[in-house]
């Protein structure tokens, strides 16, 4: 019962300093998870080579894919650590399961990195809800069901970056704001309320960065965990800015 | 990561529009352009008189426009195409294609498009000089719509040109797989970028119709280049003229 299986992991010790592989053994349990392996390397790191090494350094919260924290690339393609199970990934990459940080945004330590860009995204496209006043302002707007139907799927979204690290046209050298932003943008228009701001957030989409940057390869929905319909949020912001530049130069 | 500039240049403020255009250009005059080319190449294949129908087509469309062809060609394609060209391949370079790491149909096809749009637009360059220029130091003949003699003489000069080297048909063949390959998926992926087709069975449908499109347009100008291809051009040569002949031919 002693069956074991190789793990390797790009591994970096601070921002500055280079990466490099480290590969590991791990015996197998039933049911395993990626985070159950980076805690069993934890208990005794030492490599295939008998190294012995510092813990792999990885971001978690939730383990239950709901906060989006342990995402990483796994076998070559983004996910979250705690839904992605030993027994899949063996059969998709049988010698070993490949992990190494998420690509498009910058390596704290391991597979730690900095999603600062997502969160200045979506302060973008202001993804909110403005409700501060001075006095009560009472209850809000009711929401339709249907409008509630449309809405929910994209309040899911828990901004792991899995759409953006998969996105081809998401890059520093783009400055493109990525798929989960334009969808709380449409999440955000869509609501009684949040619709005040709605030209500002259309604004916003239609400046650089904007919806003009999408490629249309729909990476976004096929590798986003929660199963966002991000692409027809991405068609429909870009219907909403064609109208929208049509009101903005030819009047409402 | 900034979505807004805070300064924003010429190129921040109409972004958009830029973008827009850009996407617009491929389809019109670019792509009606190419639908209206490969057309009226096939006509090659009519039966009867070979190239006849080939010349009158063209006569046709050079006739309608008269003194205006040239500027029509360079407002109403050599503009568009290479604006749209030239800030294609820039998209291009500012993006990191995976379809290695996630393979599904929409991420090959983003790949496919920009390989095809660069190709398609070298083989545009190339068979621009090619049809106009390349046939004289070589003597193998190059376009053109009538000999100094009034004669109709462009099935003929097209074919020698097509004929002067074994290569060049499998370049004209790759040529314009890639162009219409990038016009299908183009329209496809446009019908998204304007908010046409939004939701997923729509963008199915509409990924059918574009195939369908692409496929048909694709035979239509495989089917002409095979005509070029095949033209007897000898049997209009005899004459020294070729193109005397290629109108008494039986």
């Amino acid at each position: 019962m002693s069956k074991s299986f190789k793990v390797r992991i790009l591994r970096q010790a601070d921002p500055n300093s280079g990466s490099h592989w480290e590969t590991f053994n791990v015996d197998y349990e039933d049911g395993m998870n990626m985070t159950t392996v980076f805690q069993r390397i934890a208990a005794d790191p030492v490599t295939t080579e008998k190294q012995p090494t510092v813990p792999v350094a990885f971001d978690s919260c939730c383990l239950e894919e709901v906060c989006g924290a342990c995402t990483m690339v796994i076998n070559g393609r983004v996910r979250q650590a705690c839904s992605a199970l030993v027994d899949a990934l063996l059969e998709e990459s049988p010698d070993a399961i490949e992990v190494r940080p998420m690509t498009k945004f910058p390596v704290v330590r391991d597979l730690v990195v900095d999603r600062h860009a997502m969160f200045e995204s979506l302060k973008c496209v202001k993804a909110w809800v403005h409700v501060d006043g001075y006095y009560d302002l009472g209850a809000g707007p009711r929401l339709a069901p249907q409008v509630q139907e449309e809405a929910y799927p994209l309040s899911r979204c828990m901004t792991c970056g899995c759409c953006v690290e998969a996105c081809p046209q998401f890059s520093d050298k783009t400055g493109f704001i990525g798929p989960a932003a334009i969808s709380q943008a449409i999440l955000f228009n869509l609501h009684p309320t949040g619709r005040v701001e709605r030209d500002d957030r259309l604004g916003v989409l239609t400046g650089p960065g904007g919806i003009a940057d999408c490629g249309n390869s729909q990476n976004c929905v096929k590798v986003c965990p929660k199963e966002i319909p991000l692409t027809d949020s991405i068609a429909k912001a870009g219907r909403d800015t064609t109208l929208y530049k049509l009101r903005q130069w030819f009047g409402r | 990561m900034e979505a807004q500039s805070q300064s924003p240049g010429l190129d921040a403020k109409y972004y958009f529009l830029i973008r827009r255009l850009h996407s617009l250009c491929g389809l019109i005059p670019v792509g009606v352009f190419l639908c209206f080319h490969l057309v009226a190449n096939s006509a090659i294949l009519w039966p009867g008189q070979p190239g006849a129908e080939f010349q009158k087509a063209i006569d046709r469309l050079h006739g309608a426009l008269g003194p205006m062809l040239v500027p029509v060609e360079i407002v109403g394609i050599f503009i568009p195409l290479f604006f749209h060209a030239i800030l294609g391949v820039k998209i291009w370079l500012s993006s990191s294609p995976n379809a290695s790491s996630y393979t599904h149909g929409p991420n090959i096809r983003f790949t496919l498009q920009r390989i095809t749009g660069v190709f398609a637009f070298v083989f545009i360059l190339y068979h621009v000089w090619h049809m106009h220029w390349f046939g004289k130091p070589l003597g193998a003949g190059h376009f053109e719509l009538h000999t100094k003699a009034g004669e109709p003489a462009a099935a003929v000069t097209t074919a020698t040109a097509i004929q002067a080297a074994w290569w060049i048909a499998p370049i004209y063949f790759l040529g314009v797989v890639a162009s219409v390959f990038h016009l299908a998926n183009g329209i496809w992926t446009m019908l998204i970028t304007w908010g046409i087709t939004i939701r997923p069975a729509s963008q199915r449908v509409s990924g059918y119709v574009c195939a369908v499109f692409g496929v048909v347009l694709a035979l239509v100008g495989i089917g002409a280049l095979s005509g070029f291809r095949t033209f007897n051009v000898d049997a209009t040569a005899s004459s020294g003229h070729g193109v005397t002949a290629a109108t008494h031919a039986p």
